[in-house]
């Protein structure tokens, strides 16, 4: 389980951005090539094919992206995408449970699943010429899982025990989560946890699962990628004999429309006996490419990186630099399904006191809203976020993830593949307007944790 | 349904894996090269013998915070100047530090190569090792050491490696006391002794020719002291400590579980990685996934494998499960340990893990970073290219014989477990 957008699709194929390039802001974007050059078209049954052609390596990645994530999980039901994403590999029609995994292994390959807020993936990275056995069993179970009674138990307790590890065993995933609910609501689609609430888990039912499978994950809600090592006509005669027999269902939509006018709680403060070191951190409700103000998405990326993207960031400065903390950050990713967040952290430094540091991060943006961001930290921000672009070639996973994440959202393909040029339009006086907008909203949260 | 989906009928027979490494020898560095054009990407990694293991003891981290400094200002740039300069030409340089090896490497697109090799040259050759950066990278160190004690896990790899190799430095970690007490002074004693000219292992892939590697090698390290690291002290097997509970409160016990291993010279050392790719290797296949996850639901998680540490062979694994249920999950292990050890793998299991072994070699060389990064392994154990190219024509001849004699290996003394956490029942 993972959280996997255009942003942390670069981070985990990537070490670091690339690519020397002058930003030249008072002129157009140059003319720019597309990233991956994907091809793409849809089957019969609504199902959406992507390729990337790549033939510098005999292997092949081949994904399944489903336009569903934790955050479609009904009322009362957190956690189902994501224990369904398990109960996937638990067998369908023609293919026995425990089957799917062993037979790539047997012929060399890897396979895994992650479950975001926003949506559902299932990939393998083969060799070239075993993709069509891979494409036949995704298929299969695209066309009906098997969810086996048997497993379902013993499986709901694999999810209960991952969450333990990810979760309940680690004071800042915890805390993180009880931020999140804090802010938006225990039920709300943005407080509720990915993995889902414990107590939820364990009362989701087979029938629950084959609802949510029904409603969910038809051909026309899903996004078929490959990368690599095949042409267009095999990734289409492929396609064709596999997938194309799996019949068009309808499927339910996202709903990300509706937010709580205000959090839940203003402030939150957990006490962790675990916790040896204090964190401070706020989100401030935002728009994304999908949601509100959307021509902020892409200003908004470059704002996190001047106030805090890393080494040399305005928090750095003040507060690393300065002795007030051992790190200090801002994020924000537009690439979201609905609202997204702009946030702010940072870890405390002794002996300073939480009162100076929460004071001092806040000093910091107000600076920014009073007197805004200037032209040169634009252009350093714009070089540094798309310098790392073309290293995204070296590798077969990044093209799907990066052009997976961007189409289950319902944004063009032009999204993934110009990202570049799209961040090298903005302008400062977008990123002044852009954190005039946002960071001021009210429907944000402030949160502490603590050693007890 | 699909029809025939789990059909192999129409699988072609899979091409022989093939990948052309070149050797080259310049400047007394020794170096693989793998050259492929087709993307405009260069990754470059290399490695010296060291690491933490001359870590004085109460300075453990010592090694480490003097790599960490390289990339904290060098040349005429301070810390802020010299990510900023990477970050605009969009190269990564790194530096790490192991047990027994510290390594750099660098990632660039072709275009910004020299970028790159300019920061990695004066990182090494050049650091400002400034007090006020240092004072920060402390800091941080410190409370990067805290946190790892926040987790079960991390509490386990502690304990498991103090308990393996006791009165040596592979069994030391840093922690923030270490991080504290080192004085800044040896900072720069560290390096010396560890950048040298000679004595390294470096493997290169990507957009790089073989002229453009010669004059990159003698551009890195023509300007460090010459010579090489010392050699690394002598590693005793990993000692049997039985069963040692580290008392964490936490919902979870994490794991940890090893076992002495080959030498990578003994002609047993595949069969022996078949064993255990049948015992705990990853994905979800083998025996310990499927009876502690697939069947009983115990773990998330169940793993083991094989690693080289100080040139030695090590078995070392990992799981974690409720408290209620460790003891349980325990005595699976060791009956599925056992098991293997006794009788070995059955044929089916055998040529599945052979399978997947060779049918997974061109995925660990699919891009440039994977490349660079499987080479430098290869050299680190003295592989050399032929044998890696007759690789799966060895594998393949393994009979369950075999590999059931590597496995009785595991027999020959107990597992040496640790687990952190609450455990009932233990």
């Amino acid at each position: 389980m993972s959280d996997l957008t255009r942003r942390t699709a670069l981070a985990t194929a990537l070490s670091l951005p690339a690519v020397t390039r002058s930003p030249a802001l008072a002129q157009p974007p140059p003319a720019e090539r597309p990233l991956f050059g994907a091809k793409t078209w849809h089957l019969a049954n609504g199902l959406r094919v992507v390729l990337a052609e790549n033939h510098r390596a005999p292997v092949v990645a081949h994904y399944v992206f489903y336009g569903a994530g934790s955050g479609e999980d009904p009322h009362a039901l957190s956690g189902i995408a994501h224990f369904m994403e398990h109960m996937m590999f638990k067998g369908s029609g023609n293919v026995p449970s425990g089957a799917f995994s062993r037979l790539v292994a047997r012929e060399g390959g890897q396979d895994n699943a992650f479950t975001s807020r926003d949506t559902t993936a299932y990939f393998q990275h083969v060799e070239s010429s075993r993709l069509a056995l891979m494409m036949r069993m995704e298929a299969d179970r695209m066309a009906g899982p098997a969810f086996n009674p048997d497993e379902f138990e013993a499986e709901r307790n694999v999810v209960l025990e991952e969450r333990r590890q990810v979760v309940e065993s680690q004071p800042r995933s915890l805390f993180r989560e009880s931020f999140d609910a804090a802010m938006w609501g225990r039920q709300h689609w943005r407080g509720r946890p990915i993995i889902g609430w414990p107590e939820e888990i364990r009362a989701i039912s087979r029938q629950d699962m084959l609802d949510f499978f029904a409603a969910r994950y038809a051909p026309a809600n899903a996004v078929l990628l490959l990368a690599g090592d095949v042409t267009e006509a095999r990734a289409r005669e492929l396609a064709e004999a596999t997938y194309g027999l799996v019949p068009a269902r309808p499927h339910t939509g996202r709903d990300r429309a509706t937010l709580p006018p205000a959090p839940t709680q203003e402030r939150l403060e957990v006490r962790e006996p675990a916790t040896r070191e204090a964190v401070f951190t706020r989100a401030i409700a935002a728009p994304s490419m999908t949601w509100g103000e959307k021509r902020h998405a892409h200003p908004l990326e470059i704002l996190a990186h001047i106030l805090g993207g890393g080494t040399g960031s305005r928090l750095h400065r003040a507060l690393v630099q300065g002795g007030l903390a051992v790190s200090a950050s801002a994020g924000y990713d537009g690439e979201t399904a609905g609202a997204s967040i702009f946030s702010l952290s940072a870890t405390l430094r002794a002996p300073t006191t939480r009162e100076a540091l929460e004071a001092a991060v806040m000093a910091e943006v107000a600076k920014l809203l009073d007197a805004g961001v200037t032209e040169a930290e634009t252009a350093r921000a714009i070089r540094q976020q798309t310098a790392g672009a073309l290293l995204a070639l070296d590798g077969i996973g990044a093209a799907p993830r990066m052009l997976g994440g961007t189409l289950t959202l319902g944004l063009p393909i032009e999204e993934a593949e110009y990202w570049p040029a799209r961040l090298r339009a903005v302008t400062t006086a977008q990123v002044n307007e852009a954190a005039r907008a946002v960071l001021p909203n009210t429907l944000a949260t402030t949160g502490w944790l603590l050693p007890a | 349904m699909i029809p025939n989906a789990t059909s192999l009928a129409d699988l072609p027979p899979r091409a022989p894996f093939a990948i052309p490494i070149t050797i080259i020898r310049e400047a007394g560095i020794t170096a693989w090269l793998v050259e492929d054009q087709s993307v405009p990407v260069v990754s470059i990694n290399w490695a010296w013998p060291g690491g933490s293991a001359f870590d004085p003891e109460g300075f453990e981290g010592e090694m480490a915070m003097a790599a960490a400094m390289l990339t904290e200002g060098a040349g005429d740039m301070d810390n802020i100047a010299f990510a900023d300069a990477a970050r605009d030409a969009g190269v990564s340089v790194s530096f790490g530090v192991g047990r027994d090896s510290s390594s750099g490497s660098l990632r660039a697109l072709k275009e910004a190569l020299p970028e790159a090799l300019r920061l990695a040259r004066l990182a090494m050759s050049e650091p400002r090792l400034e007090a006020s950066a240092l004072d920060r990278l402390r800091a941080r160190a410190i409370v990067g050491a805290r946190q790892a004690l926040e987790t079960p896990r991390g509490i386990a790899s502690r304990a498991f490696w103090a308990a393996s190799y006791p009165g040596h430095p592979a069994g030391r970690s840093a922690s923030p006391e270490s991080f504290a007490a080192i004085p800044a002074a040896s900072l720069v004693d560290a390096l010396t002794r560890q950048f040298r000219r000679e004595g390294l292992w470096l493997a290169a892939a990507g957009a790089i020719t073989e002229a453009e590697l010669r004059a990159t090698i003698r551009e890195l390290f023509g300007t460090l002291p010459r010579g090489t690291p010392p050699a690394l002290p002598w590693l005793p097997p990993l000692a049997q400590f039985g069963r040692l509970v580290v008392e964490k409160a936490a919902p979870q016990s994490a794991v940890q579980f090893g076992q002495d291993g080959p030498l990578p010279t003994d002609p047993m050392w595949e069969a022996t990685q078949v064993a255990l790719r049948v015992l705990g290797g990853g994905g979800f296949s083998s025996r310990l996934m499927r009876l502690i996850r697939e069947e009983r639901g115990l773990t998330y998680g169940i793993s083991a494998g094989m690693d080289v540490l100080f040139g030695r062979g090590i078995v070392v694994g990992q799981a974690s499960t409720d408290n209620r249920n460790a003891g349980e999950m325990l005595a699976l292990l060791q009956q599925s340990w056992a098991a293997m050890a006794n009788d070995g793998p059955t044929d089916e299991e055998l040529s599945e893990a052979v399978d997947f072994l060779n049918g997974s070699l061109p995925l660990s060389f699919s891009d440039s970073r994977r490349i660079a990064g499987g080479l430098l392994s290869l050299m680190q154990n003295n592989r050399t290219p032929e044998w890696l190219a007759g690789r799966p024509a060895r594998l393949s001849a393994l009979t369950r014989a075999d590999v059931a004699a590597a496995a009785r290996r595991f027999g020959r003394s107990p597992l040496s477990v640790v687990v952190a956490g609450q455990p009932i029942g233990l």
